[in-house]
């Protein structure tokens, strides 16, 4: 018995056609051809039948079919038909050779293709939590980093950044935070995973055709050790069967306006606010009325965070070309990038500061007889240019100078920092140097597959990547007026560092279908992976200044310098699989397992199996359903349960006790002599019964289709247990003498959910869509160690916790309760002891109710992980016209900021007041935001901004007009009499509005990763810009 | 299917095979604990590392900032101690303890490993031991002085161990120290014996002047005090003598690491990593300071007696408020900066040698910059400093640019020894002129005093207020005024109300307009032991807290 390949409910009797055939040999007319999908993919499995008989027969793997049409039928119809494909009928007339594309069926997403691991799946069939983001998604926005473009695009896929400077990373996040540690999610682009979820960073978004995003433990279990914070699978463009060549180019080039939302007040007001602060201390006012009657007749200075900021453009030009004949297809392609820093300067020499990026791509395939070969070679280059000193330091000194200083004296000399005077950022960003990273990547994917059977193909890859990473960095001297000087110390380092990681596979794919309606499909496979990494550093101090080489006094810095000794190495060796079956489609259950070893662990420890069980009931299938076909034209149910690991927490050696021995730990003799210094030694703790963390989770989802599929969407809910966390336990103390090593001994429960609604509207002329998506999820820490119920962590004025019970570092400190607003109040309300306070002070809640307030009143007071994250795209096209809007937010999420961004002359090294903090309190102003002002020191400002409370809590919530695309295509009329197949220009912006109640700082900033680890620095507020780009873009096919 | 078979089977055997050997991967640049302590230069890496984790230069320097010595702007928990609002969770508390007990640990992990090295003799052993004992008890030491009743960790403990060993009373605690100090004397050379490249390493002399210092701070055991001091004095355990030029001990570079002075200090290396760099917050803003991180109190710069041997509040001494610093102790102008100061670069890369003009309005760029200058007081600028006054001790014209230093810093020196012998006779009642001529006024003669009412002994006055001043400015910024204020039960005096600066507030209603720095409050009943740490409080069963945390 031969059965049809990947068949459906218009499944055909291939041998009883084959056998009739036979009977008619002689006056048969034969008809070959292709069938192909709309992409130009063959389509393998489609019934061929001659209309009105039971002749017929089916494509093969590669899509071709031969038919005998006996004679008396050699004037009828084909009928061509297949599972999510809608039925063709074409006339065979006088023709011999019929080549067909079939057309999806839009009423059957549910059957589209998806990449899942180790193959694909058909939608349908698909019973866990994974989301699709297709290239238009992805390419149609600005920006250079395709994790930008992911951003708000797949509910529960958390995307935040730290910083908008070019060419930073940011972080990623999949369903929440549900270990202590890492929670990146895996990455695999082609089959090959990545070392770190950053590598996208590196890819050109042009080059990406689809990206897969599997979220549940049945999706990811075929991961196993590496898919607890689920897995992120790409996959690159590549060519088609039978396509002709075709040259595509698309640019875009635009501007990005730098969006500076703090503005100083007047110099003069400055001067009166110190002295209502020094007054209010009980201290003299330092400026007179004549002083400041000067400092408003002095006007505004350039000292600002606008003055050292310029409208830099940022540009993307990309060409590809595509093609393929009957036996091979390529795709080829080159890119561009250039993203400039809003920062003016170039550090003293070469380009001015920014991020240029260059891919070149080839994907090429042949198909010879029953093997079919793919070979994928990428080639990236980097380059990111930035200043010696620190974004976060330049916004700091330009916000901290009172608004009547000059960055520079009428003849272009640098003037101190008369807060800090090594620092005159304008000088900095124009000669004190840059720290340049250069950064190249050969990406390799060579891979086979053999046709064994119809139903069995074995595939072999072998892939990974080369990548060498290198920093060159340089601080030169810049000399100030009247006194200062920044970086005489001339440091000059260069670091390299060289990474390969090989992945060999070999996997076997078998789908059958037996009695009709029963499908099986099964993978096995095998996976080993070898990763290493070293690299070197040369620092100097004291370099020549002008070419930052050795020089007399240059002196080598031994502790910063290193060899290509140590090496990063480890290895996993896996087995996996997936078992799925289904009945008609109906009712699908499949098991995924994989076993993995790792190097990271001790035997004994290192080994871990990792099974889920998946399955799905498309209700509207049944017979019950179909009085309501018309309007629910799909409803599917699905559950999925699995167990699946994290071994990224741990590091390559730590299971081993080591010690190591380091340079000039101390020194002996008696002379002011080098020679003198001796090296030391030290040890790293070890732990050599740590394994990897496990999560195991339950998911449920339901797939909907509305009014002829106008309507789709999706709702998922999940329950995830980590447990074997790893981390450092917290019952251990100091008087151990040294930290402890790690070990598997926290848990952590997460649970969310996600929807996922579009609504395609088509009148004639007009098409519109409307998707949207939101999602939430909320951790709970169910053990730190043992019986360890929380620890804090001091963040500067507030404090972080991690408490059994509560979500993942959460800031905890007092609430406040208002203001003391007369001494009444001031002498009958609990205070903290110590704190001495006066009418304008905040009071803080004595949530104990003991008459006193101190630590046993903390709570816990703000939760900085974003909730109800969600994403909104509204299409129209009309009249060769297109629109895309797209805006993304966050529904819920606290953020602490401090420093001189929020408390007025913040210590003493903020000397200035903001327009957004005018909002203090006075006996005129009793219901104000920020506390009367004082000095740093003075028992009022002890009580208001040195005690931590959610004085600092602001409300990051925001949605913001991420994009929007204005495009208008040609007439093709109009263009094919030049050449060219499709022509479209376009008009881009991003960032363009933001909704939100925090104003002074772009509310995506966190001080966190996206682990939310809780020894990040505080956030001050002082995030590289937010850039408003405006674009315009050309896209052009020939 | 055979060929897949075959091929399948021959793929899972290969990655099988090379599997095995791939999943045992040993880090390419560390030693196990098989192999280390057999090597020799191991053993001396792991001591090097015991000397380095002896204290931080921000540990030397930060207790100055809780003395009436000094005042820091910056740091949060100097600002909390010195107002006196301290408590359990105060960092500077935990951080301090955890050093402690990281450095004891090494010692303890040293001790208990080193005889597993077959290569080294057994003198030579003892004596490495013998050293590492030492750093031992100088931690024991500070962990009672500042928090009283600690564990006594004489092993290298598991964590189970940490988590209930209980706190032995400060008594037992010093009787530990004082028997190991005993113990290892005999094993250490004299510094006499230390070869030239061995200087810096624990000697006798150490070992006797930590034993010194211990016994002082006890109160009652001056008599041994004595007994120790004059083990020191007559050079039968080393010989030690002051160095001719007291403002050279700490800012010039040679003697700095080469004198008879210095008994044993933290050992830094120039041009090395083995640095360190806290000057850079110490000295004005216009010579290349970046903060105005400690600043030395006007209460300090009172203490400074006149060139005639006369405090500045005796009648006839001279001292004009108008011109305060001429006529006064020379070891001010080695200590201080003040207003007008004329700095003395020394060729040195940070800054130039000019004059420093502090008094707001005074210098000449303010004219045409039309600010204050880079040094001048300003209210409320971290820039600058917040009393008028910068320090000038340990100033090295040679450090690297950020002042980047290789200087010692001084643990024990001689001139301590001469101190506590002063104070030991005078509180039995054993002071007089032969002595004070080998203690105060040797010292007096050093700094450059010539009057013989400064450097003879004096007739009339207060003998314990002229010894206590006479230690302050001597050992000014070398961190031990917080614990002599503590140990003579004065803290609550001198640390209660303003801590002042030089006279520029602008304000002469207030205190006379010298500047109020900062309101200080000092619990006796609380603040003379710090906190346990909170943190460790929960997590072992058998630590309490001190009184009033």
């Amino acid at each position: 018995m031969v059965f049809a390949f990947l068949s459906g409910s218009t499944f055909i009797n291939v041998r009883a056609a084959a056998i009739t055939a036979k009977h008619v040999i002689a006056k048969d007319v034969v008809i070959t051809g292709r069938v192909n999908d709309d992409q130009g993919q063959p389509l393998p499995g489609v019934s061929i039948s001659i209309t009105g008989t039971s002749f017929g027969t089916m494509t093969d793997l590669n899509g071709n079919y031969k038919l005998n049409v006996p004679e008396a039928n050699a004037k009828g119809t084909l009928s061509f038909s297949f599972v999510g494909f809608a039925k063709e009928e074409v006339a065979i007339g006088e023709k011999t050779i019929i080549n067909i594309a079939l057309k999806p069926d839009n009423s059957k997403v549910l059957n589209e293709v998806v990449v899942v691991g180790y193959g694909t799946q058909r939608r349908s069939t698909i019973n866990g939590a994974v989301n699709v983001v297709g290239a238009k998604d992805i390419g149609d926005k600005p920006v250079l980093n395709p994790l930008q473009a992911l951003q708000g695009e797949s509910p529960n896929l958390i995307i935040q950044q730290s910083t908008l400077d070019p060419g930073s990373n940011v972080s990623v996040n999949i369903r929440g935070v549900a270990t202590l540690n890492n929670n990146d999610p895996l990455l695999v682009i082609d089959g090959i995973s990545a070392q770190s979820i950053n590598e996208l960073n590196l890819l050109n978004p042009n080059d990406i055709a689809s990206v897969t995003v599997l979220k549940d433990a049945g999706s990811a279990a075929i991961y196993g050790s590496r898919g607890a914070n689920g897995v992120i699978l790409v996959t690159t463009k590549s060519g088609k069967l039978n396509q002709k060549a075709s040259i595509s180019y698309d640019g875009t080039y635009g501007l990005q306006v730098p969006d500076v939302l703090v503005k100083k007040v007047s110099a003069s007001d400055n001067a009166y606010y110190k002295n209502e602060a020094l007054v209010n201390s009980g201290l003299p006012p330092a400026y007179t009325p004549e002083q400041i009657q000067q400092l408003a007749a002095q006007g505004k200075g350039t000292w600002d965070i606008n003055h050292l900021l310029y409208n830099a453009p940022q540009q993307s030009q990309n060409v590809s070309l595509t093609g393929g004949s009957d036996k091979s297809y390529y795709f080829i392609s080159g890119g561009y990038q250039n993203q400039m820093s809003n920062f003016i300067g170039n550090g003293g020499s070469g380009d001015k500061f920014g991020y240029q990026k260059y891919n070149l791509r080839l994907n090429e395939t042949a198909i010879v007889g029953i093997f079919k070969l793919n070979a994928i070679l990428e080639y990236t280059k980097s380059r990111n240019k930035t200043n010696s000193v620190g974004d976060n330091n330049i916004v700091a000194d330009a916000d901290r100078v009172p608004a009547n200083y000059n960055w520079q004296d009428a003849n272009g000399n640098y003037l101190t920092n008369p807060v800090a005077s090594q620092y005159n950022e304008y000088g900095v960003l124009e000669q004190g140097g840059y720290n340049q990273a250069d950064n190249d990547r050969v990406f390799g994917n060579l891979n086979g597959t053999v046709n064994i059977t119809k139903d069995l193909k074995l595939t072999g890859v072998f892939g990974g990547t080369i990548e060498n990473d290198g920093n060159f960095f340089r601080r030169t001297q810049v000399n100030y007026l009247p006194a200062g000087v920044y970086g005489n110390d001339l440091t000059t380092y260069d670091n390299n560092s060289k990474s390969n990681s090989f992945n060999t596979q070999v996997f076997a794919n078998y789908n059958k279908t037996i009695a009709k309606d029963h499908n099986l499909g099964v993978t096995l496979g095998v996976s080993s992976e070898i990763n290493s990494q070293n690299g070197f550093q040369l620092q100097k101090t004291l370099t020549d200044p002008t070419f930052g080489n050795a020089t007399t006094g240059t002196l080598i810095d031994a502790t910063n310098s290193y060899n290509s000794i140590t090496v990063q190495a480890n290895s996993l060796q896996s087995v996996f699989g997936r078992i799925n079956y289904d009945y008609k489609n109906r009712y699908s259950v499949d098991f995924v397992f994989r076993d993995d070893a790792s190097s990271k662990f001790a035997q004994g420890h290192r080994n871990g199996f990792f099974p889920s069980v998946n399955t799905g009931w498309l209700v509207s299938d049944e017979s019950f359903m179909q009085p309501i076909k018309n309007v629910l034209d799909n409803l599917k149910l699905r559950a999925t349960y699995g167990v699946v690991g994290n071994n990224q927490s741990a590091g390559n050696y730590t299971y081993q006790t080591t010690y190591f021995n380091y340079p000039a730990a101390y020194g002996f003799g008696n002379t002011a002599n080098a020679t003198s210094v001796v090296g030391g030694a030290g040890t790293n703790l070890s732990n050599p019964l740590l394994t990897w963390e496990k999560a195991a989770t339950f998911n449920v989802g339901i797939n909907f289709g509305l009014f002829n599929d106008k309507l789709t969407g999706t709702f998922d809910y999940f329950n995830k247990v980590t447990s074997n966390i790893q981390a450092t336990p917290l019952d251990v103390p100091s008087i151990f003498g040294a930290t402890p090593p790690q070990a598997n001994v926290a848990k952590v429960r997460d649970q969310g959910w996600e929807l996922e609604l579009t609504y395609t509207l088509k009148t004639p002329g007009v098409t519109q869509s409307f998707s949207g998506n939101i999602a939430n999820t909320k951790n709970t820490i169910l053990a730190l160690t043992g019986n360890a119920q929380q620890i804090t962590y001091n963040e500067d004025v507030y404090q972080l916790i991690d408490a059994v019970g509560h979500p993942i570092t959460q800031y905890y400190g007092y609430e406040t309760n208002g203001f003391y607003q007369n001494q009444a109040q001031v002498n009958s309300y609990p205070k903290i002891a110590g704190n001495v306070v006066g009418v304008g002070d905040l009071k803080f809640k004595d949530l104990n109710g003991d008459g006193v307030i101190d630590a046993k009143d903390k709570t816990f007071i703000g939760d900085p992980f974003p909730h109800y994250t969600f994403g909104f795209t509204y299409r129209i096209s009309v009249a060769g016209f297109d629109l895309s809007a797209f805006i993304q937010g966050v529904g819920k999420r606290d953020e602490f900021l401090r420093g001189e961004l929020v408390e007025p002359f913040h210590y003493n090294y903020g000397a200035t007041v903001y327009e957004h903090q005018l909002d203090f309190w006075t006996p005129e102003n009793t219901d104000a935001r920020f506390p009367r002002l004082a000095t740093i020191g003075s028992a009022s400002n002890t009580n208001n901004w040195r005690t931590g409370s959610n004085l600092y809590d602001f409300n990051a919530a925001y949605a913001r007009l991420k994009n929007v695309n204005i495009g208008y295509t040609l007439p093709k009329s109009m263009t094919t009499k030049i050449g060219i197949q499709r022509l479209r220009v376009s008009l881009v912006g991003q960032n363009l509005l933001t909704l939100t109640k925090l104003k002074f700082i772009d509310p995506e900033t966190s001080e966190f990763g996206n682990d939310e680890n809780p020894t990040s620095a505080s956030n001050s507020a002082r995030a590289y810009l937010l850039p408003v780009y405006y674009g315009v873009g050309v896209d052009m096919t020939l | 299917m055979k060929f897949f078979k075959k091929l399948f089977i021959v793929s899972l055997a290969a990655i099988a095979s090379s599997g095995c050997r791939k999943l045992n991967i040993a880090p390419t640049d560390s030693y196990s604990e098989l192999d280390f302590w057999t090597t020799s230069a191991n053993v001396y890496n792991a001591l090097n590392n015991n000397y380095s984790l002896i204290l931080t230069s921000g540990m030397y320097f930060n207790p100055e900032g809780m003395s009436d010595n000094a005042y820091s702007q910056s740091n949060s928990d100097l600002l909390l101690i010195g107002s006196g609002t301290a408590n359990a969770q105060t960092a500077e508390f935990a951080n301090d303890w955890a050093y402690y007990y990281k450095t004891i640990k090494s010692c303890n992990e040293f001790l208990a490993n080193i005889d597993k090295n077959k290569t080294l003799d057994a003198a030579t052993l003892t004596r490495l031991k013998a050293e590492t004992r030492f750093i031992r008890a100088y931690e024991d030491f500070n962990l009672t002085k500042w928090y009283g009743d600690v564990p006594l960790v004489n092993d290298d403990i598991t964590e189970d161990e940490a988590k209930v060993i209980p706190r032995t009373p400060k008594a037992d605690v010093v009787n530990f120290i004082l028997s190991e100090l005993t113990a290892i004397i005999p094993s250490l050379p004299t510094q006499d014996q230390l070869a030239l490249s061995e200087n810096g390493r624990v000697t006798k002399g150490a070992a006797l002047a930590l034993e010194a210092r211990v016994l002082l701070y006890q109160g009652n055991k001056m008599a041994d005090v004595v007994t120790v001091c004059e083990s020191l004095m007559n050079s039968q355990n080393g010989t030690y003598s002051l160095s001719p030029n007291y403002a050279n001990l700490f800012s010039d570079p040679s003697t700095n690491k080469n004198n008879p002075e210095t008994i044993f200090a933290l050992q830094y290396v120039p041009t090395t990593t083995r640095t360190w760099s806290d000057f850079w917050d110490f000295c004005p803003n216009s010579v290349g300071g970046r903060t105005s991180a400690l600043a030395p109190t006007q209460e300090l710069v009172n203490d400074y007696i006149m060139l005639n041997g006369d405090t500045i509040t005796q009648s006839g001494s001279g001292y004009d408020p108008t011109n305060p610093y001429v006529n006064r102790d020379p070891r001010l102008s080695a200590t201080v900066v003040y207003d007008k100061y004329y700095w003395n670069n020394g060729n040195g890369i940070n800054g130039t040698s000019k004059t420093i003009y502090i008094k707001p309005g005074s210098d000449p760029t303010d004219a045409t910059t039309g600010q204050a200058g880079p040094d001048e007081y300003v209210a409320d600028r971290e820039s600058s400093s917040p009393t008028g006054y910068y320090w000038r001790k340990y100033f090295d014209p040679s450090a690297q640019a950020n002042f980047v230093s290789g200087d010692n810093l001084y643990l024990f020196r001689y001139a301590e020894i001469l101190l506590d012998y002063a104070e030991a006779k005078n509180s039995l009642g054993q002071m007089n002129a032969t002595i004070w001529n080998e203690t105060i006024g040797a010292l007096r003669i050093r700094a450059g005093f010539t009057d013989p009412n400064a450097t003879g002994y004096p007739a009339s006055g207060d003998m314990t207020s002229i010894i206590r001043r006479e230690r302050r400015v001597e050992l000014a910024l070398e961190g031990l005024r917080t614990d002599d204020i503590r140990r003579w039960k004065t803290a609550q005096v001198v640390l209660n109300g303003y801590a002042h600066g030089a006279q520029f507030s602008g304000d002469p209603t207030t205190d006379n307009g010298f500047i109020r720095a900062q309101k200080r409050s000092f619990n006796p009943n609380r603040d003379y032991l710090w906190a346990i740490p909170s943190g460790d409080l929960g997590l072992d069963k058998n630590l309490t807290q001190n009184p009033g945390y």
